[in-house]
């Protein structure tokens, strides 16, 4: 009798440290995906600023120009839902600048560019990061404890980050 | 350029004094983040800590395990667990760099004793094992808490996103490739020479390819000489060479850093046979960046590295014949020789430590945003921090 009881104590241990185990595991995912949205956020900011700064530049013709600051202002005004529609659309617009103008650059200018093709790298980077964070928390919380003990508690599902990798 | 300067602890998880890729790697990482002015402390496993540089703390003896096909000196257990964490809580560091730590050693100890920001390096190639299904749930957790991962190559990646479930950004091992462009040409190893480095005794370094391909070869370069370089006792291998050829061998034994440069730069033609387990080849990364022309087995680790051909020529894996006829190709063709080892020098250029440090860096400063030092994993419990509170 005695160690029927101690048995089902020691289950009911063992699922409770499994539980909290399993929400410190979502706890910290969530932390991951906030930081790296964070610090995608924070590249994505800068990167507007250069191409902005690129606009204003003599790299840019007065068309060109126009294109660029439209897409860079859209790129940083936009809420969250048109987020990547708009980032998406500066990479298109940079991407059409730079094709053409890599080799009539002066010192100054190549400068910016340079800046712009380093913060390229580190976006693909961070996008990467991000992405992972995302579909691992999205795996974890859609398994049946997490979804029937409510693991996740109030925070929101975070959604892939749908950024074109390709144009960048 | 690398600005802030921060408190880095890295995690090697093979015996610190054995010779091997990932040893050689922190090795070197270590020292360039020192001298770009950052604090960095090693935590390895040491058989002998006479000569031990100071910014390496012994962990415990390794133990030697039958891993993946070879013995691995490795190091877990308690008493390993608890060091582990000792380091961490004194060390305060900003941020942890665990290689390995998929594999049963002290990084996979760190991974889970550690709470913060941490970066992981995976370097293993191999293919899908069955075994993955059995650890795969015990492995993920802890892979989970890093905040970013590494592959050294492609096909790293792969094997990761196969066992794991997980993406890597790929950032390759770094080499000096200054210290190999300084290389001069050394006449006692130039003309028709081919040239091999590594521990040639095992076998899947591929030495017995180039000696079944040698009497072809020998047919139609009469002077064609082999020079092998790296540790080990030769008279096992020239029992195995025909008699004739044997005078065409040199068994150089272990050369240093800088006549591996000069050697690079003389011969004709660097041969990489290997035949599998490599994943991603710094000794060919070194001889593209000596200067020399390349031909490597076509095992997905060398293609990539040698850009499907661009850099280097290819051959069919394990097939002598196929090594025979690319190496008399080169021997015989001056031009295109020269033309490959052009293409391959520039290549080499990319795994140069100033590029690749740089890589590991802004993964490095991606991963600290937040900004919290590393701390033990218990401490941040949820039940823990509850306890605290209450102490307060």
């Amino acid at each position: 009798m005695i160690i029927n009881w101690a048995l089902v104590a020691f289950t009911l241990l063992i699922s409770l440290w499994y539980l909290s185990f399993l929400a410190t595991r979502l706890d910290r995912l969530h932390h991951r995906v906030e930081t790296s949205w964070a610090n995608l956020d924070v590249l994505l900011q800068k990167r507007a600023a250069v191409a902005l700064e690129i606009a204003h530049s003599d790299i840019a013709d007065p068309a060109s120009s126009l294109l660029l600051t439209g897409a860079a202002y859209q790129a940083r005004d936009a809420d969250i839902k048109n987020r990547s529609a708009a980032e998406s659309g500066l990479s298109g617009a940079l991407g059409l600048l730079l094709e053409d103008s890599q080799h009539l650059a002066t010192a100054a200018d190549s400068a910016l560019l340079t800046e712009l093709s380093a913060l390229t790298d580190k976006i693909r980077v961070a996008i990467a990061l991000h992405t992972d964070a995302v579909t691992r928390t999205q795996m974890v919380r859609s398994k049946f404890i997490v979804k029937f003990f409510r693991l996740a508690g109030t925070a929101p599902l975070p959604v892939t980050y749908e950024f074109e990798s390709d144009v960048l | 350029m690398l600005t802030k300067s921060l408190k880095i602890g890295i995690v090697c998880p093979y015996s610190w004094d054995t010779p091997g890729g990932v040893q050689n790697h922190i090795r070197d990482l270590a020292e360039f983040l020192i001298d770009s002015g950052h604090q960095v402390s090693v935590l390895a496993p040491v058989a002998d800590d006479n000569s031990l540089p100071d910014y390496v703390v012994n962990a415990g003896k390794p133990i030697s395990i039958p891993y993946n096909g070879a013995v691995a000196r490795v190091l877990f257990g308690p008493v390993a667990f608890s060091r582990v964490r000792q380091w961490i809580s004194n060390g305060d560091f900003d941020l942890l760099h665990l290689h390995e730590p998929a594999i049963p050693s002290i990084s996979l100890l760190a991974c889970w004793a550690a709470d913060g920001p941490m970066v992981g390096t995976f370097h293993a190639a191999a293919k899908r094992q069955k075994i993955i299904f059995a650890i795969g749930p015990i492995l993920e957790p802890a892979i989970e808490k890093l905040s970013s991962r590494i592959a050294v190559s492609e096909a790293a990646r792969l094997t990761l996103t196969d066992h794991l479930d997980t993406d890597a950004v790929v950032i390759p091992n770094g080499i000096y490739a200054t210290r190999y462009q300084k290389g001069s040409p050394q006449e006692k190893w130039q003309g028709n020479t081919i040239g091999f480095i590594g521990r040639y005794e095992e076998p899947r370094k591929g030495l017995g390819v180039l000696l079944e391909a040698l009497p072809i070869i020998a047919r139609f370069a009469p002077d064609v000489k082999v020079f092998v370089a790296g540790p080990g006792n030769p008279t096992e291998v020239i029992k195995n060479i025909d008699p004739q050829l044997r005078h065409r061998f040199e068994f150089l034994g272990k050369i240093s850093e800088e006549d591996k440069a000069n050697f690079m730069s003389s011969i004709a033609i660097y041969v990489a046979p290997n035949t599998g387990g490599e994943s991603f080849g710094i000794i060919l990364a070194e001889a593209l960046a000596g200067s020399a022309c390349v031909v490597a087995s076509d095992i997905p680790a060398f293609e990539d590295l040698l850009g499907q051909g661009q850099f280097g020529s290819l051959f069919k894996s394990e097939d002598s014949t196929d090594l025979a006829k690319v190496v008399i190709d080169l021997l015989r063709d001056d031009t295109k020789r020269k033309e490959l080892a052009e293409a391959g020098r520039s290549r080499g250029q990319s795994f140069d430590w100033q590029i690749v440090a740089q890589q590991i860096f802004s993964v490095y400063e991606m991963s600290i945003v937040g900004s919290q030092k590393v701390k033990l994993a218990s401490d941040t419990r949820s039940w823990s921090r509850f306890l605290s509170k209450d102490d307060k």
